[in-house]
């Protein structure tokens, strides 16, 4: 190898990392403003919303908790990484999992700004927005009624269940925080969950920017002939690339004359609830076993869901 | 501390992204509100954060209020290594942030990228072509919307007599061309962008091309023109921008398989790369 194309190597090496910058770079700008308020959500329901407050109005029918935790999950401006510490924190104060599992699917993508943004990127069509909806939905309850058979614990992590008895006896012996202390500790536990979860954002952000780096999507699109591959092939796109919910409907009308329908709809839904980022944090919060076992159903369900539309 | 030095420069960053306008090369300005208030958010966490820095060091570690809150996640921070990974992770999207140069796509990611030039030799996967040099937006609308848009714009584009594709009308002009080439035969077109070179094109050849912006960097596509030059333009690096006007013409050009407009090159001057090196689709 002649001295020169050692340089022509070296400078495309530096061209291709900086590149991967780039990409993570945009990932973590799109992803931060949401993280955000995540966060902030998260850490004003645990200073605000009492136990007692959420056994009052959730429902203590398997389903009717499922349906409730579907409809708040519409309430949310959240998306798939931004909802993971407001899930956790909802299964915490004794939100039924069932239920803050089907609120965490559906949290992403059933709210007015990915529907908003869903229904431009199709060409100002509701078709899109709609499927998507449905889809999630039909996923959502499908995974947390499952789920409510299966799994009976909580399925937090240990050390955080073992946290939590531990500061119940705390909270026991002082007196109740006033209302400015709870403004304090609302945003103590907004930076400090932030410092928890940003670093897998973080690192999320890497391995997705890593993939489109060096990894070309042609070899994987031209894997995808049949329907049956187009759906898995679009749903593993969804994985790697990890791009907000709020955003990857431009990303995925940019595949639209690639692959029909029902793979652009995988890919909208898969992506908006599991991806490599939120699979980090949600392994953060729950018990390896649980998650996988999730993942497992979601992508069961989409695929069907998706093949049979 | 360290917090106080993480949240500055998330802040410092965010500001400085909007202060020079480098946001629009990693996200379409449409969101450009969102990071936007992250400079507020970010600046708030880290006054209060200081604030609370410097109380601590006023008065002995009170555990009774620290019972009321940041019991979270303390326990994954608690050892130095467990420390150093939190914050260290953290800091590399604001470290690279502000002291890597952006790498705005050029050649070299067209070649190494999804959809780049070798893409079409391989001729399995005919729909790639068409997301270098020509712009297909018929999937952003359905049917009879697009049919609208595009005879609008033909109409629009066929008035004039000479076409200058610059920001505002390069997807629009573009594609319109594309289209119709037949329609805009012998007129005169102006177009800037940098210089791109394939294997399968004459020594007077080249192509000129700009990056497009739908929504993010994610999905930047790559379009222009083949430009025809009355010179040989083998010494002309790759990467060097150039503005070219011509007189527009149709050529089979065979990896595509198909005919594509092409200009005749009446003049052309280097240039120096734009302040925004990519364009973004308009929506009207």
């Amino acid at each position: 190898m002649s001295v020169i194309e050692k340089g022509v190597r070296y400078a495309v090496m530096v061209q291709s990392l900086l590149q991967m910058n780039t990409i993570f770079i945009s990932i973590i700008i799109e992803a931060l403003p949401f993280i955000v308020l995540g966060v902030f959500i998260s850490a004003v329901i645990q200073m605000f919303v009492t136990e007692e407050m959420i056994a009052k109005v959730m429902p203590k029918n398997r389903f009717l908790s499922i349906a409730f935790g579907t409809g708040m999950g519409a309430l949310f401006p959240a998306c798939e990484c931004g909802i993971v510490p407001i899930t956790e924190r909802l299964v915490r104060k004794n939100v039924p999992l069932s239920a803050a599992i089907a609120f965490m699917l559906t949290g992403p993508i059933i709210n007015p700004v990915v529907i908003f943004s869903t229904f431009v990127a199709f060409g100002d069509s509701w078709k899109m927005a709609l499927l998507r909806c449905g889809l999630a939905i039909f996923t959502a309850v499908l995974t947390a009624i499952a789920i409510s058979y299966f799994f009976s614990e909580n399925q937090l992590r240990e050390f955080v269940e073992a946290k939590l008895h531990h500061h119940g006896h705390d909270h026991e012996a002082h007196d109740k925080p006033n209302f400015l202390q709870k403004i304090t500790g609302t945003i103590d536990h907004a930076i400090d969950e932030f410092f928890s979860v940003g670093k897998f954002l973080v690192f999320g952000g890497l391995i997705s920017a890593a993939m489109q780096t060096f990894f070309r999507t042609s070899t994987l699109l031209s894997l995808g002939q049949t329907k049956m591959a187009a759906i898995l092939i679009m749903m593993l796109l969804a994985f790697i690339m990890s791009i907000c919910s709020e955003a990857d409907a431009f990303i995925a009308s940019s595949f639209n004359g690639m692959f029909g329908t029902s793979a652009i709809l995988a890919f909208l839904v898969f992506g908006a609830m599991v991806d490599i980022k939120n699979l980090l944090m949600m392994m953060h919060s729950f018990k390896r076993k649980f998650v996988f076992s999730m993942i497992g159903l979601i992508i069961v369900f989409v695929f069907t869901g998706a093949f049979l539309i | 501390m360290l917090r106080f030095i993480v949240l500055f420069g998330f802040a410092y960053f965010f500001m400085k992204l909007h202060a020079t306008g480098d946001i629009s090369k990693y996200i379409n300005m449409k969101y450009a509100y969102l990071s936007f208030s992250m400079i507020f958010a970010m600046g708030f966490l880290c006054l209060y954060q200081l604030v609370k820095w410097v109380r601590a060091g006023n008065e002995v570690h009170d555990h009774h209020h620290a019972a009321y809150h940041g019991h979270s996640h303390e326990t994954d921070e608690n050892t130095w290594y467990k420390k150093m990974f939190t914050y260290g992770m953290i800091l590399i999207p604001v470290v690279t942030g502000i002291f890597l140069p952006v790498a705005t796509l050029n050649s070299t990611v067209v070649k190494a990228k999804g959809f780049h030039f070798s893409m079409i030799d391989n001729d399995k996967d005919q729909y790639a072509n068409h997301q270098i040099l020509r712009p297909n937006s018929s999937l952003y609308y359905d049917k009879d919307q697009y049919t609208e848009m595009e005879s609008s714009d033909l109409k629009k584009y066929s008035k004039l007599q000479s076409i200058v594709l610059d920001d505002d009308h390069y997807f629009h002009g573009l594609e319109t061309i594309y289209n119709y080439p037949g329609n805009f035969i012998g007129k005169k077109v102006a177009i800037k962008g940098f210089v791109y070179r394939t294997d399968d094109i004459k020594a007077n050849q080249l192509f000129v091309l700009r990056f497009g912006i739908i929504h993010c960097i994610a999905d930047a596509g790559v379009y222009g023109m083949l430009v025809d030059f009355p010179d040989n333009m083998a010494n002309v690096k790759e990467n060097t921008w150039i503005e070219v006007e011509g007189k527009l013409d149709t050529t089979y050009y065979t990896p595509f398989k198909e005919n594509i407009p092409y200009l005749k090159v009446t003049s052309y001057h280097k240039s120096s790369e734009p302040k925004d090196p990519y364009v973004y689709r308009q929506y009207n």
